[in-house]
């Protein structure tokens, strides 16, 4: 009965035993594994499984995920980097385990600069600071004159002390020099709640869950984190067109393969990432996911992880994030 | 659209072929992953996930929602039969449930849990078409004082369950406190409990705790009389409840229904406080409480009426608003988000087949549910008088496949034994774990909701009060309180405790 079902499908979460050195002419000649660092549904673990999806159809080999979730994607980070190089093991994963992880976690079993080989970006999505309908203020320069005003009494809510949205917010307050008070939930869902009904008059988060409530004039868009507006919301203005010079953080998508991985092999990912990418059904795919397709080389996204680390140094040093 | 012209659109939308039989492939599912122990609805509708991406939007959600309330009706059957829990809603019922099921009453057990779930999701289903966008809203003034007023409840009701000693009671519900401040804190991101462990990071599963303390703890304590406990279990008496059951469990199901159909609403706890808060209730207003933890049908009908009318109403917040009150909720979500629809307002206009096909769906998964469940009762119930040497390997062998699931984790499978034999020491010294159980999940939740009350008012404590919906809710855990420790209150214990002896 369904058991046996059961049993197949679970199945193919298993690893795949990956041993030893392939070489890279011949690859791939057997299926290869796919670590999703975040649980099956979310953001993260659906480009994990579009991206497992074309390059099967590229390659003719199964590219099978393995769901790995935990601690911030730092589970699944050490596990690529005990996997062997020979490009049958790669990651998939939201930045946590890929950059930040480095600086904001304290004990973590790997480096992410040096046991990492970068294959490419896959997509990225700017955050959205939204506003409650009976909050104090409807624009950045608004908000940052009612915190100057009362100190310490704006309270943001963010999903996850550590999470893009927490830095986003935490870079806007050290920049404005103002004092927020920093409010985590756990993931959106929860936030979303207490921003509609007004307990709380702030948010920082990833857009797509909050744009149907904006439409609806439940909720205000006050500001967008990335260097450009959104398409779905032509009208907000971005952090740096409201006074913050340069401001520009985006949560972003990518792969990497374990220390050492042939650069034959990243360069036949990166290019059938890149080429699915410029299709209009890879477009509209990521747009419905409120994405935007960014695929780069593997040296741009080096420096991707390195901007991230480094944005968080100062945040830590003035203690508006610690290290756990 | 009206609710009239509404649920015909739905029925049309739920009696296409594909989706019908999709819909009972998911029920019948959810009773298979229900009712083996371990393996519970989240682990199974994770797996299956990736499969909906390819299946029309509302086919998809239809099985997914069919696994999610098959899953309710199949976890009371391990939890009467074998007393695990195979979802935190059904701790309760094994505290009557699996008594029944050693008097020899297992089929009244099993049966009065199915027809009172029909019932529950009868309404349920109703209530949704009737309500679903005014609830919605009213969910959403509950802030985090008042959830933190209606968990402090819950913890303390969580006292009432057990039959043993008070201060046991107390102690196991701290211990179980301890045992959810585990892992990363939400608010400062700092590690506790974990001593350097990546892999206690997120903490302890409830699932895995669970099954050790009751599944694995109830496998070595009946090794330890395995040659005489045939003689403990009574014979299978009568398969289905008599008019006396009949009697006695009527009104338990209404209040059940109800007290479930209003909590599910709420994210969050929902569909926990819906069954604790029903077994809670059935006891103090009971003729009889001494008979309650001694196999009361009572304490079955009602927390199985409540959690699968919960089951049904949780769908509310999650397709109204977009908000998700449990794990498996947010999985929900993300097999619509994938599909390119969001949860939210504009669901009932946008995408109103999708929607009311659920509702009905959800009836008709029901009436299923029903009709696979009545006719395989003998079948369970003789489960039990299957020879305890060849069902503990395989009990031991789907908890281990169960819990390995949840995170394919085999430090979990490790935690789980320590649990069993913690368990098998908690039955030794006579304390109940069913406070710890609830505890851990219901403590970190406290402490969640109250830190973010406290941090919104910039710690001023008094909006505890000042809020009327939390000000009556903790005005109840206090009279609650007072009742457990009077003397009043104590000597009626005693005396239901003497009876039994």
């Amino acid at each position: 009965m369904n058991r046996r079902e059961f049993i197949v499908l679970g199945g193919t979460a298993v690893t795949l035993a990956t041993s030893g050195i392939a070489i890279a002419a011949d690859w791939p000649s057997k299926s290869v594994v796919v670590i999703s660092a975040y649980p099956p549904g979310g953001t993260s673990d659906i480009i994990a499984r579009i991206v497992a999806d074309l390059l099967t159809a590229k390659f003719g080999q199964q590219f099978v995920i393995e769901n790995l979730a935990g601690a911030a994607g730092a589970l699944a980070g050490g596990k690529l980097a005990r996997s062997a190089p020979d490009g049958y093991t790669i990651l998939i994963s939201g930045s946590a385990p890929l950059a930040a992880n480095k600086v904001v976690q304290k004990n973590l079993a790997y480096d992410p600069q040096v046991d990492f080989t970068p294959i490419t970006v896959v997509a990225e999505s700017p955050a959205l600071l939204s506003a409650s309908a009976n909050a104090p203020a409807k624009s950045l320069q608004e908000l940052i004159a009612y915190a100057k005003a009362n100190p310490g009494k704006v309270n943001i809510g963010n999903p996850g002390a550590g999470t893009k949205g927490h830095i986003c917010a935490a870079i806007i307050g050290l920049e404005s020099g103002i004092e927020l008070n920093h409010i985590p939930y756990k993931g959106s869902p929860p936030l979303l709640a207490d921003l509609l009904g007004g307990h709380i008059d702030f948010a920082l988060d990833a857009p797509s869950n909050y744009l149907p409530h904006i439409k609806d004039g439940k909720i205000h868009g006050v500001a967008v984190t990335s260097a450009k507006r959104i398409g779905e919301l032509p009208e907000v203005m971005t952090v740096a067109e409201q006074g913050l010079k340069d401001y520009n953080q985006t949560l972003w998508f990518g792969a990497v393969g374990p220390k050492g991985m042939s650069p034959d092999i990243v360069s036949a990912i990166n290019s059938a990432i890149k080429e699915w990418s410029d299709t209009p059904a890879a477009q509209a795919k990521l747009a419905s996911l409120g994405l935007t397709a960014v695929v780069n080389t593997p040296d741009q996204m080096r420096a991707s992880v390195e901007r991230e680390i480094e944005t968080l140094i100062p945040l830590v040093e003035a203690g508006l994030v610690q290290p756990s | 659209m009206d609710i009239f012209n509404g649920l015909l659109l739905g029925l049309s939308t739920a009696t296409t072929l594909t989706n019908f039989a999709y819909c009972f492939f998911g029920v019948f599912l959810g009773t298979a992953v229900g009712v083996l122990p371990g393996l519970g609805p989240i682990a199974t509708i994770s797996m299956l996930l990736p499969f909906t991406f390819g299946l029309p939007v509302d086919t998809g959600l239809i099985m997914l929602a069919g696994i999610f309330y098959g899953s309710q009706y199949g976890g009371s059957t391990t939890a009467i039969l074998m007393n695990i829990p195979g979802e935190a809603s059904s701790v309760v019922t094994t505290l009557d449930g699996h008594e029944m099921a050693k008097q020899g009453k297992a089929g009244r057990a099993l049966a009065a849990a199915a027809i009172g779930s029909f019932f529950a999701g009868t309404v349920g289903t109703l209530f949704i078409a009737v309500s679903a966008p005014l609830l919605a809203s009213l969910a959403l003034t509950f802030g985090p004082t008042e959830y933190f007023a209606l968990i402090v409840l819950g913890l303390v009701t969580s006292m009432v369950l057990t039959s043993g000693s008070l201060l046991t009671a107390f102690g196991m519900a701290l211990f179980g406190v301890v045992l959810g401040m585990i892992g990363t804190d939400v608010n400062s991101g700092a590690a506790r409990f974990t001593f350097d462990s990546v892999n206690l990071l997120d903490g302890l599963d409830f699932v895995v705790v669970a099954t050790g303390i009751f599944g694995l703890g109830d496998v070595l304590a009946n090794l330890e009389n395995e040659r005489s406990r045939t003689a403990t279990v009574a014979p299978v008496s009568s398969l289905f409840p008599t008019a006396d059951d009949w009697r006695r469990m009527t009104a338990p199901i209404l209040r059940g229904t109800g007290i479930g159909v209003l909590l599910g609403v709420l994210p969050g706890a929902g569909v926990l406080l819906a069954s604790f808060s029903a077994y809670a209730l059935e006891k103090k207003i009971s003729k009889h409480p001494e008979q309650f933890g001694k196999g009361a049908i009572e304490g079955v009908a009602a927390p199985e009426a409540a959690n699968n009318a919960a089951a049904q109403t949780c769908f509310i917040p999650m397709l109204t608003l977009g908000l998700p009150g449990t794990a498996t909720m947010a999985l929900m979500i993300g097999a619509l988000v994938v599909q390119g629809i969001q949860p939210g307002p504009e669901i009932l206009t946008q995408q109103p087949a999708l929607f009311w096909g659920l509702v009905v769906s959800m009836w008709l998964g029901n009436l299923m549910l029903l009709f696979l469940n009545l006719p395989l009762v003998g079948l369970w119930a003789k489960l039990i008088s299957v020879p305890y040497h060849f069902l503990f390997p395989v009990i031991c062998v789907f908890v281990a496949i169960g819990v390995y699931s949840i995170n394919n984790s085999v430090f979990d499978v490790y935690m789980m034994a320590l649990f069993g034999v913690l368990g098998y020491f908690f039955k030794k010294v006579g304390a109940e774990p069913a406070p710890l159980i609830l505890a851990m999940i219901l403590g970190p939740m406290a402490e969640e909701y109250l830190r973010r009350a406290l941090l919104i008012s910039h710690g001023d404590a008094t909006v505890f009060f000042s809020s009327p919906l939390s000000l009556g809710t903790l005005v109840v855990a206090f009279l609650l309180l007072l009742s457990i420790v009077s003397p009043r209150f104590r000597k009626v214990r005693e005396e239901g405790l003497q009876d039994a002896d």
